[in-house]
């Protein structure tokens, strides 16, 4: 490492945001309950003397958080930095890495704090020698409001909220929704919910199996009911507004011109999610970022569904980012009790690719 | 003389009996040691030292590359030694499908795509994650991720996994089975598109150790006459 982590800090704390020292092991369901099991088998895993499974922190987002949730009200406002190891099992790279970076809780001000954030981002990467990044945008809410504003039943939205992120898998939905993949099922066909959920609780009954603190019969006959809504599919039109949404790439400028004429020429109503597009990109501007230079993608975003809004990434020429951030809304409502959702963005620092690159 | 090659070989069950037979027919009988019970040798093979091992044990030294190979399943190829080994040979016995199971009753489950829809679903309504009960913890993470299954939790099971959902202990499973009787007799269910791997036992080979010439003049020398056999 050269010395230029170890200024990092001082750009943070010079932003406003204190610095905090947080533990290394926790349990393990905190990490899993929340990013589900593709992150645990990144996990340093151990136990504890009573058996409890514990991990190593992956990140240092969620114990911020949960550092957050701790100490106080959940919304009060608050800006936190750190610099310290993570460890994840990442084939082909170290196991242990220093990350660094800031999280804001709190601010109902999105678009000015996700702004602030983005323009950190770069007096960072600045302190790098990094000059001219070619960094990705994303912003989920307008995906959210693409959904919204077409013609879809109920699973169906679900089913392609859950695949924003993942390109070729909206797509594959995408091409099967035209109502022909997916036959109703045989048995109960057109039947209501009273009659399956019947069905449900003999099925229950015949195979000695509790419903327990499993799956119920009422919610079962209820998806099965919904079901049917699967395999009429989803209208041409609206298929064909969601291929030409995720095709949407360019400049912010060029990239907001032709979600405008997408929106207009189907009929949808963007019009709000548009609006903070723009005055976000406005507020890019006013923080001297060039925005000409930045690639957005209407299909970029992070399958973690704590992620909500804005989403940015400081490429490397390798495996992943030099600096990786966005918004998550949702994340405090999601660990620990905190049920209340904050307003949260930040980004992390990728101390052992971007220190490299520095170097050459 | 050089060091030997060693083969690790199942030490209990029907596995151990069927590979005792295979070697049988192809004219390398096993002998056990004297002494030491956990090892043997072929008469015939003087330079094949044979290490008696479970099947799941045998997967994992092989990926650790401390024997050079040995008899186990692809099933526990597939989950304690992917990339680290060669299956060489099928035996043509210790037939088994890996699947994913679900409670019968879940009469609006057929498919994996279901399967996703109830996973991210299912934390919204019960405050958890759906889990899933399994020996085969590497085989059930790419399968899902495979279909793109994020949101569940793996409960690892350390025996009797078939008996999970009924006992609590987990929403479903991903277990072996040959007939599909005792799933269901747990009120179970295979779903349609939820066969992982179909498995039997094979004569597999470690990546993981250095071979010697001699090792390998050894190795190929039973590959043939198992081979012959099967």
């Amino acid at each position: 490492m050269t010395d230029k982590p170890g200024k990092l800090p001082a750009l943070f704390a010079g932003a406003g945001y204190k610095y905090v020292e947080l533990p290394i092991v926790y349990p393990a369901r905190v990490f899993v309950e929340l990013a589900g099991e593709e992150l645990r088998r990144q996990l340093y895993l151990t136990s504890a003397d009573g058996g409890e499974e514990l991990a190593l922190r992956p990140d240092f987002t969620i114990p911020v958080t949960l550092n957050h949730l701790a100490a106080g009200a959940a919304t009060r406002k608050a800006g936190y930095s750190y610099l310290g190891p993570v460890f994840r099992l990442r084939p082909g790279e170290t196991g242990e890495f220093i990350q660094a970076g800031v999280e804001s809780l709190g601010r109902r001000d999105a678009i000015a704090a996700d702004a602030d954030m983005l323009k950190l981002a770069f007096d960072a990467a600045a302190l790098f020698g990094i000059k001219k990044p070619k960094v990705r945008i994303g912003d989920s809410a307008l995906f959210a409001a693409l959904l919204d504003s077409l013609d879809l039943s109920a699973p169906w939205r679900e089913r392609l909220a859950r695949a924003f992120g993942d390109t070729p898998r909206l797509k594959r939905f995408i091409a099967n929704a035209d109502g022909t993949s997916e036959p109703p099922h045989s048995e109960f066909a057109g039947a209501d919910v009273a009659t399956v959920r019947a069905a449900v609780a003999e099925h229950f009954a015949a195979t000695g199996l509790g419903e327990g603190g499993g799956r119920t019969a009422d919610e079962i006959a209820a998806r099965f009911v919904a079901k049917a809504e699967l395999a009429r599919g989803i209208p041409k039109r609206a298929a064909g507004a969601l291929t030409a949404f995720v095709r949407i790439a360019g400049t912010p400028a060029k990239s907001l011109a032709a979600l405008r004429k997408l929106a207009e020429r189907e009929g949808l109503d963007l019009d709000a999610a548009l609006a903070a597009f723009e005055r976000r990109i406005d507020a890019f501007a006013a923080h001297r970022i060039d925005v000409d230079a930045l690639a957005f993608a209407a299909d970029f975003g992070r399958r973690l569904d704590y992620y909500t809004g804005f989403v940015f990434e400081f490429p490397s020429r390798g495996n992943g980012p030099l600096i990786g951030g966005g918004r998550y809304d949702r994340m405090t409502a999601h660990v620990g009790d905190g049920k209340v959702a904050v307003p949260a963005v930040g980004f992390s620092v990728w101390l052992d690719r971007i220190d490299k690159v520095g170097k050459r | 003389m050089s060091a030997p090659l060693i083969l690790a070989v199942p030490s209990k069950g029907r596995l151990q009996d069927d590979a005792a037979a295979v070697f049988a027919i192809a004219g390398l009988p096993l002998v056990s040691g004297a002494t030491r019970s956990y090892r043997g040798r072929i008469e015939s093979l003087p330079n094949v030292e044979v290490a008696y091992l479970s099947a799941p044990e045998i997967a994992r030294e092989i990926a650790a590359g401390s024997v050079h190979a040995g008899i186990t399943g692809a099933d526990q190829v597939a989950e304690s030694a992917d990339g680290r080994a060669t299956l060489s040979l099928p035996l043509g016995f210790g037939r088994c499908d890996v699947v994913v199971a679900v409670p019968e009753p879940w009469l609006d489950v057929e498919t994996m795509e279901d399967l996703d829809d109830v996973a991210a679903s299912f934390r919204p309504t019960h405050g958890r994650r759906l889990t899933v009960a399994t020996k085969y913890i590497n085989v059930t993470r790419r399968f899902f991720a495979g279909h793109g299954i994020a949101d569940y939790r793996i409960v690892e099971s350390l025996g009797a996994t078939e008996g999970a959902p009924a006992s609590g202990a987990a929403d479903l499973i991903v277990d072996i089975t040959s007939t599909g009787a005792t799933l269901r007799a747990n009120g179970l269910k295979i779903v349609s598109d939820g066969v992982i791997l179909r498995s039997e036992a094979h004569l597999v080979a470690s990546k993981a150790i250095r071979w010697s010439a001699g090792q390998k003049q050894a190795y190929a020398a039973v590959v043939a006459k198992l081979k012959a056999a099967v």
